[in-house]
């Protein structure tokens, strides 16, 4: 098992505190079953929340590596070319089901785009260096991104089996009411 | 995977318990994943074979061959090789995640003993 025991919170998501006892955990904090529900209830929605955001993030994250490592593959076949004095003939396409031949002789050099309407030029070499890296970084957010949602999942756990184990006590001090009332009226 | 109380004073959850559950919520959530993974996994490797196939068909010299998002002019047996390599990794991958399935459905299969054994009805641990 992970250090999920002892993590209070992980990047600013609050941990859900696991409860030993029901009675002792309302006595402490001052509420009655109902309120205590309504404020777990409410913390599970919050949870949620963010669990949709980082799947979003997860899933731009998991868009962007098989973009890059396609990258990588273009520049190292332009390098592999490079010695062989043959140029590489491509069919790309120009515009939707429009596609142009295109002879590339000698690639000395490729552009890469670094978005907000940059493009800058690098040796081959330079731009796989610099790809590998980027392909790097994303793996490393998706890995961070993941023990995230592990975590916050984990929170969700713990608080749906609370709710669960607070509603039971619940009714259990309900039923022992109603006996203790019948008993004395008997 | 749904937990759902029972009435009836059931056994105290201790955390320990909770610890199991959690991971038992893990390993589900890997699951679905492994399984969208292996079917792309599939996927890939039938589009292989089917290139390979249509590779064998043809007659032509050059083929474009996709790379990136352009389709270099490769000779066949270039293209030939490089879908024999590419079928190599996918398969290898495919038993590679099939393996981990196996591996978490035998810890699920013990989780459910330790949680059933405890909780018995007042625990759910099946697919909705």
């Amino acid at each position: 098992m992970s250090t999920s025991a002892s993590a209070t919170e992980r990047r600013g998501i609050p941990a859900a505190a696991f409860v030993e006892d029901v009675q002792t955990y309302l006595s402490q904090l001052n509420l009655d079953a109902n309120s205590a529900l309504a404020f777990l209830q409410e913390r599970l929605q919050q949870y949620r929340v963010v669990e949709m955001k980082l799947l979003a993030q997860q899933r731009d994250v998991q868009a962007k590596i098989p973009d890059i490592e396609k990258c990588l593959d273009v520049v190292a076949t332009l390098q592999a070319q490079k010695g062989t004095g043959e140029a590489v003939v491509a069919d790309f396409e120009v515009s939707e089901g429009i596609y142009a031949r295109a002879r590339v002789e000698e690639a000395e050099s490729v552009c890469l785009w670094l978005g907000a309407n940059v493009m800058l030029e690098y040796s081959c070499e330079e731009a796989t260096v610099l790809l590998q890296k980027n392909l790097e970084n994303a793996k490393a957010s998706l890995e961070v991104l993941i023990a995230d949602l592990q975590f916050l999942r984990d929170q969700v756990t713990i608080t749906q089996v609370t709710i669960a184990r607070v509603y039971n006590w619940d009714v259990h001090q309900r039923r022992l009411r109603q006996t203790a009332a019948s008993t004395s009226e008997s | 995977m749904q937990q759902a109380g029972s009435s009836g004073s059931e056994a105290e959850v201790t955390w320990e318990d909770q610890q199991n559950i959690n991971k038992f919520g893990r390993l589900n959530n890997r699951l679905h994943e492994l399984d969208d993974e292996i079917k792309m996994a599939k996927e890939k490797n039938e589009s292989l074979e089917d290139a390979s196939n249509e590779l064998i068909l043809t007659d032509e010299e050059v083929v474009r061959f996709q790379i990136g998002e352009v389709f270099a002019h490769v000779p066949k047996e270039e293209v030939e090789s490089r879908i024999e390599e590419m079928k190599e990794v996918t398969s290898k991958n495919v038993e590679k995640l099939e393996e981990e399935k196996e591996l978490i459905l035998a810890q699920m299969a013990e989780l459910k003993k330790i949680l059933y054994g405890k909780f018995k009805d007042s625990i759910n641990l099946e697919e909705d």
